[in-house]
């Protein structure tokens, strides 16, 4: 005869009460783990995407956030010292231009074309076809890779030609279009939804713009792994001055503090907002119940059943209805995380892989220790007023009432 | 040797428009076996003197001695174990625990003074023979009659085999058949040795009780 | 056009200039003024770099609050506002003549604003190297589009949520007055005298508490914008409580409360009389 077993059965006696107190409970607390899940989802999911292009410093030619473009001179002279240094595993350099494509029958499509100097393994997903060539060739001069969304509104596919015009920022008269492979399909790791976007060399790139390779709008850099990042922000900064070089962790620094401050706040004001919601409503339930059976519970005084016992009997009430809405919460959150998911994507701009709701374990112990809280916070007036109710004077009235 | 005697109390209850006496310079003491019965007409103070005897209350003047202990100097936790081992206390309306059959309620004072699981069952078994609803343990409250749930409440307050028995309108919410039935059952507690201290308006009930005392405005009287 | 400017101030006094022609006028963002401790009539030099590089001298003839951008809330607004005569002299390149000819944007105030989005694509045909973009979104671009629908959507999570509760308050209402609809049904009460006081008593609780709700969001609309304006040193208003809203959140409460309170008295309504009776 635990408390436990006490609450269990006054629980089940009420059942439709409970019932329902559970439903809400699990609404809100769904609500409160996706809170959670936001409270650093879309930033762990953007740090996974910085990740998964496998640089970890970027440089760029201005202040402020590193997406803005201005060109960096020199950029070629400044590869090849980076890859002298014993700090530096890798260096690429990207281009990035506006352009128009066409494909046979269709009209032309505004793109986003890529120049890189990466050989294989680019932040891309391949679908179809193959990679971009390590090096290229006369008859194949400019290979490209096709985002997968351009290739079905264009029809082409690997082997297919798409006619290329580029047409660069600040000059005025159109570049003669080139002719380019498609070596493959692929899925952009950094495109958004809505951006049509293709990869080339950088040498395809140059050769369209007439231009020689020596400026770059971003400049990759991998660090060695016994040395890290900072040490190759370091070697840049001393080669470079002028130059802005940022760690995947200083970026995720100015992202977190700029783009995602929304998110972060309207978490923050969420969480507090559904545990303070639950709380009223348990602490609410509870009491109601208690004033309905303050009878039985002065009697149960009168018998000599203690405080500390009636405390834990309202406690593990608390407990129970708090207990098994915070459970089912959980993969009803995880049903409305992707629904809320789906929705925050359609946002413009935003890349096809990042996301807002993120499941991590330390969002489930949040809402575990949470809910723990605010079941103990929610029996707290029920056990006061339970344990210092005047019993004689209780039953009294219990009687006259 | 009393089991419990209460030495000139007095119990003042505030209100709005000044102190009311429920109970003036009682003095009542109930010995070992003993059965008392309190009458009285409504509002003079019997069931105050029942909660100050039972050690639910405590008087505003006066002493409350539970076999020989004075019990204003005992915390709440103490009282509190006097009304789980020393005391049984029945109410008139019966105050059973709606979720519970009627074998886990008389069980329920039993857990709560530890008595073991074996020891408990057993005990419970003969209480509900005893009253004569063995073949009713498994039932919910909502299950029994007025009378059966008084019986139960009975077995409940004898569960942990108290010195007294306190009971408060035992037969209130009884018809007159079924509150004789329940006055037997009192006979027989008394028989098997339990000191009783019964309010109650019935004069049936209070005829079987070895010694009378009436009370009036707050004092006793007869 | 920008440039990455020094802004040094110096406070001049009533006869240290050694120019008779006063200095052009600068604005400075309120933000940037009370950084730098720079008030209205103060002499400032902006240069193009740290270094001090061609610096000019202006005085401060204003400071002013920039408009706030909603995209760019937590952007530290330390900003300038000058002439474009006198930045082009500062920033161009002097041996680049074609430099004093460039901006960085073009703002363009049409007859019609209407004619926005053809007038974009139009330009953006007749001038291929040019970004050309109406001020106005569409619904497909607009970020705050798809965070209002997820506003929406939590707010109907909540309703959901609250409703359930609503619901279990009002069983246990039901619940306490069992025995006073079984008593009143038993001497003749029309279960139609009984719905309807079960009625306007949940519209009663319902508009109470939608009423205690809207006077609360407006109590603390208050706070919160004073909160995160003081947290991101901006005036945007981030909560606004309208009429609209207000009667809205009225309008979802009334109805709900109304089926919740007879939703939860109807077993005891439609219920037989005598069963009401038993425990």
């Amino acid at each position: 005869m635990t408390s436990l077993w006490l609450a269990w059965r006054t629980t089940t006696r009420y059942r439709v009460r409970a019932m329902l107190a559970i439903v809400g409970v699990a609404v809100i607390g769904a609500l409160l783990f996706d809170m959670l899940l936001l409270s650093r989802g879309l930033l762990d999911s953007f740090a996974d995407l910085l990740r998964s292009a496998g640089y970890d410093v970027r440089i760029i030619g201005s202040e402020g956030l590193p997406i803005v473009r201005v060109p960096i001179a020199g950029a070629a002279r400044l590869a090849a010292d980076l890859r002298a240094r014993p700090e530096i595993g890798d260096v690429v350099l990207v281009r990035i231009e506006r352009a128009t494509a066409q494909g046979a029958g269709h009209p032309p499509r505004p793109i986003t074309i890529v120049g890189t100097t990466q050989i294989g393994g680019g932040p891309y997903t391949i679908v179809k076809g193959e990679d971009l060539p390590a090096t290229s060739s006369s008859w194949d001069r400019c290979p490209i890779l096709v985002g997968r969304r351009l290739a079905a509104a264009l029809g082409v596919a690997p082997g297919s030609s798409l006619r290329v015009s580029v047409r660069p920022e600040g000059i005025r008269s159109a570049l003669p279009p080139i002719v380019c492979r498609v070596a493959g399909v692929v899925n952009f790791y950094f495109a958004a939804t809505s951006e049509d976007a293709v990869a080339t060399t950088m040498d395809a790139l140059q050769e369209a713009l007439g231009t020689s390779g020596e400026s770059a709008d971003l400049i990759l850099v991998a660090s060695r792994p016994e040395t890290g990042p900072a040490a190759a922000v370091r070697v840049i900064q001393q080669l470079r001055p002028d130059l802005r070089a940022y760690s995947n962790e200083d970026v995720l620094a100015q992202f977190n503090q700029n783009g995602f401050a929304y998110f972060r706040q309207i978490s923050f004001v969420l969480s507090s907002l559904t545990m303070t919601f639950a709380f009223l409503l348990v602490a609410t339930l509870l009491t109601v119940s208690v004033n309905q059976r303050l009878g039985e519970i002065a009697a149960l005084r009168a018998l000599g059943i203690g405080r500390a016992r009636i405390a834990s009997l309202l406690l593990w009430e608390s407990a129970l209805l708090v207990g098994a809405g915070a459970v089912l919460a959980l993969p009803l959150g995880g049903l409305l995380a992707l629904g809320l998911d789906r929705l925050l994507r359609q946002m413009p701009g935003l890349p096809d892989r990042l996301h807002f709701f993120v499941f991590q374990w330390r969002a489930v112990m949040m809402h575990a220790a949470l809910f723990a809280v605010t079941a103990a916070a929610a029996a707290g007036y029920p056990v006061w007023l339970a344990t210092r109710l005047p019993i004689a004077a209780t039953l009294r009235r219990e009687v006259v009432g | 040797m009393a089991v419990v005697e209460a030495r000139r109390v007095t119990r003042l209850f505030p209100m709005a428009a000044g102190p009311v006496a429920a109970l003036r310079d009682v003095s009542l003491r109930v010995d070992a076996g003993e059965y008392v019965a309190v009458s009285g007409p409504s509002g003079c103070g019997k069931s105050t003197l029942l909660h100050l005897v039972g050690v639910v209350d405590q008087p505003t003047s006066g002493e409350i001695l539970f076999e020989e202990r004075d019990v204003a100097g005992l915390s709440e936790a103490e009282r509190s174990r006097i009304r789980l081992v020393r005391i049984g206390f029945v109410f008139q309306r019966f105050f059973l625990l709606p979720m519970l059959t009627a074998r886990e309620n008389v069980e329920l004072p039993q857990a709560e003074a530890r008595v073991p699981l074996a020891d408990r069952r057993a005990r419970t078994r003969e209480l509900l023979e005893y009253v004569g609803l063995a073949d009713r343990a498994d039932h919910l409250p909502s299950q029994l009659s007025g009378g059966e749930m008084q019986r139960v409440a009975i077995a409940r307050a004898l569960a942990n085999r108290p010195a007294l028995l306190v009971a408060d309108e035992p037969t209130g919410e009884l018809d007159e058949q079924t509150g004789e039935h329940i006055a037997d059952l009192f006979g027989r507690v008394h028989a098997d040795g339990t000191a009783i201290l019964v309010v109650t308006h019935n004069p049936m009930l209070a005829a079987r009780a070895q010694r009378r005392v009436t009370m009036k405005s707050g004092r006793l009287v007869a | 056009m920008t440039a990455t400017v020094l802004l040094a101030a110096s406070l001049a006094g009533a006869g240290d200039s050694a120019s008779s022609a006063p200095p052009p006028g600068v604005l400075l963002s309120r933000q940037l003024a009370a950084r730098a401790r720079i008030s209205i009539g103060d002499t400032v030099t902006i240069a193009i770099d740290p270094a001090g590089t061609r610096a000019v001298s202006l005085r401060v003839a204003g400071i002013y609050e920039p408009t706030p951008d909603p995209l760019r809330f937590t952007a530290q607004r330390l900003e300038a506002h000058m002439h474009l005569p006198d930045l082009v002299a500062l920033v161009a390149d002097p041996t680049d003549p074609a430099a004093r000819e460039a901006v960085d944007a073009i703002n363009v105030k049409l007859t019609d604003p209407n004619d926005a989005g053809r007038f974009a694509s139009d330009l953006a045909v007749r001038a291929p190297s040019v970004t050309v973009t109406p001020t106005s979104r569409t619904r497909d671009d607009d970020p705050f589009a798809v965070l209002d629908r997820f506003h929406v959507a939590i707010s109907i999570v909540t309703v959901v949520g609250a409703t359930a509760f609503l619901l279990a308050l009002m069983v246990i209402r039901a619940e306490e007055r069992r025995e006073t609809i079984a008593i009143m049904r038993l001497i003749g009460i029309s279960r139609r005298s009984l719905i309807a006081a079960v009625a306007v008593e949940g519209l009663l609780i319902a508009a109470g508490g939608a009423l205690f709700g809207v006077v609360t969001a407006f109590a603390a609309e208050g706070l919160v914008n004073r909160f995160f304006q003081a947290r991101y040193d901006t005036a945007l208003v981030f909560l606004r409580v309208t009429p609209s809203i207000a009667a809205r959140s009225i309008a979802i409460a009334l109805p709900l409360g109304l089926a919740a309170g007879v939703g939860a008295s109807w077993p005891l309504l439609r219920g037989e009389i005598l069963s009401l009776f038993r425990r």
